[in-house]
């Protein structure tokens, strides 16, 4: 049997057992109708995850990997914190079902959801501390820009560490990166451009076309419109009732002559 | 068709050819052949029917009869006749006033003839867009144009391609189209620069320089870059100038040309130049 047919085998199975995951059936039973339940639920799980990825980053040797926890944290801390707003308005709706002091408790648990997000450690207290060389930068706060070739190269603080050169390896192939995909984005803006460019130029060239055919059935209408009112009078004409009555009296005359002549025939 | 013949010559009884009938009958008799595929007379009697128009002086008609004619003997592969064909339609195309269906008759033409004679088809083209020019629809003779040039190209005839380049610029440059005017000049360096002719390839760019909008655009900043880098003498420069970059969006004729440069070697170009500093340095 091949792998897709035991995958296939273990989904039907699964689906089958469902109703006895006792543990599935409780999550889904707390949160059910409960919005904010939910919301809540998950702005918890994410908060412990990013407490357990702070523990893994203050235990982790690698600079680089730490740096990159840290980054992923401080994203998940801005994210959550953008969550804590609809929270509040959440918490103070009602739901049926719900005791007024529970309302009271979800109102403080929002509350404290801010401070538990913020004091998740993120590595940005700690940075300047754990880099020893960096720190000539951190006084200097009054020079803004970002220099990486200046004199404090050649300064006796300079301690190359084999993580700090790891970590400028790190950064030396991202910019790499970095600039293949601007490549590739530069070579499709071009592309794009030139396609721009001929689609001008064929628009220009369709431009008195367009003129042309625009003249030519305005004519054609104009004409149309006098051929129909020439048309519509002489039917009009054609229809006058007094041509049509007549037409009718001869009819009945000639079957009258008919009918004499058949009665006529027939004796 | 015979009773047809009759209706048009002079007989006893007829003092004037009955052009008008005859016309008709051989219209149907036309169309009845090229429906049971017996090209050749159908030929013949599109050709009748053409003349029978002209006779009474319907030219329009005369033309379309004339086209069709044309393409059958392409079917039948009469090439002489496809081109005299395709010429005289174009001829009473004109004779209505009608630019644009003289220039397709043309060019249709110029393409069934592109394989067999190159030649009568590059010269079809070059009438064709000196009707459209006549006119004032440069526009619409840039695809006659590009035509030429790949034929020339095929050709080899390298210099005819690149003064027909030119021409397109100058056509291009009439009705405003910026960029077919830069790319028809790109392309004409390309050429001269294939063909290994430096100084050509020099003089060209310099008096397309004096058109501004070449000289700021992509595809000037590009033909900079590669007579420099043939001045230096640099070969993956140039071949790394010829990967991206405006050259790609050129037509894929001349891309197939701008992959092969550098042709020849790049030091008998520095030869030369030295020896011209010789020169100078004898005179002083």
């Amino acid at each position: 049997m091949s792998v897709i047919d035991i995958l296939t085998r273990v989904d039907a199975i699964c689906k089958k057992y469902e109703k006895y995951d006792v543990e599935r059936l409780n999550g889904d039973n707390v949160a059910g109708d409960d919005a904010f339940a939910r919301l809540y639920a998950s702005v918890d799980l994410d908060v412990e995850s990013a407490l357990q990825k702070a523990e893994t980053a203050s235990q982790e040797k690698n600079r680089a990997a730490v740096v990159a926890l840290n980054a992923e944290i401080r994203r998940t801390k801005a994210r959550l914190l953008e969550e804590v707003p609809k929270l509040q308005r959440l918490a103070l709706k009602k739901v049926k079902g719900l005791s007024k002091e529970e309302l009271s408790t979800r109102n403080d648990l929002v509350l404290a959801l801010p401070d538990r997000i913020q004091s998740i450690p993120d590595g940005s207290t700690n940075g300047a501390k754990a880099t020893g060389s960096w720190t000539a930068s951190a006084s200097r706060t009054e020079i803004r820009f970002d220099s990486t070739s200046d004199g404090r190269f050649e300064s006796e603080y300079f301690q190359q560490t084999e993580e700090s050169n790891q970590f400028r390896q790190e950064y030396e192939m991202r910019k790499m990166k970095q600039d293949q995909g601007l490549d590739i984005i530069s070579e499709g803006l071009d592309t794009l451009q030139n396609m721009a460019h001929d689609m001008n130029e064929e628009l220009d060239r369709q431009v008195p076309l367009m003129d042309e055919i625009d003249s030519k059935v305005d004519k054609a209408t104009s004409d149309l419109k006098n051929t129909n009112v020439r048309l519509k009078e002489t039917v009009n004409q054609l229809r006058s009732s007094r041509n049509f009555c007549i037409d009718i009296i001869l009819l009945y005359i000639i079957l009258g002559i008919a009918a004499y002549l058949y009665n006529v025939l027939k004796k | 068709m015979g009773f047809f013949y009759c209706r048009t010559k002079l007989s006893f009884t007829r003092w004037n050819a009955d052009w008008k009938n005859a016309t008709a009958l051989y219209e149907q008799a036309a169309v009845g052949y090229r429906f049971k595929k017996e090209n050749e007379k159908a030929k013949e009697a599109f050709e009748k029917a053409s003349k029978g128009q002209e006779m009474i002086s319907s030219p329009w008609d005369a033309a379309k009869h004339m086209e069709s004619a044309a393409s059958l003997a392409k079917e039948l592969g009469h090439w002489n006749e496809v081109s005299d064909f395709y010429r005289k339609a174009s001829e009473l195309y004109r004779e209505c006033g009608r630019s644009q269906p003289a220039s397709d008759a043309l060019g249709k033409g110029a393409s069934a003839l592109e394989d067999t004679n190159p030649d009568e088809a590059v010269r079809l083209y070059i009438d064709a867009c000196e009707i459209l020019e006549e006119d004032g629809k440069e526009q619409m003779a840039f695809d006659l144009y590009r035509a030429a040039t790949s034929t020339y190209v095929k050709l080899e005839r390298y210099t005819d391609a690149a003064t027909l380049l030119l021409r397109w610029g100058v056509a291009a440059d009439k009705c405003n189209a910026v960029n077919s005017q830069c790319k028809a000049y790109l392309s004409a360096i390309i050429i001269y620069l294939y063909m290994h002719d430096f100084q050509q390839a020099q003089k060209c760019y310099n008096d397309c320089s004096q058109v501004g909008a070449f000289l700021s655009s992509d595809q000037g900043r590009c033909a900079r870059k590669l007579l420099s880098a043939y001045e230096e003498g640099d070969i993956e420069e140039i071949k790394r100038l010829a990967q991206p970059s405006p050259i790609t969006h050129l037509d894929h004729v001349i891309i197939k040309l701008a992959r092969k440069l550098p042709t020849g070697d790049l030091k008998e170009l520095e030869k030369e130049e030295d020896k011209e500093t010789l020169d100078e340095n004898d005179l002083t």
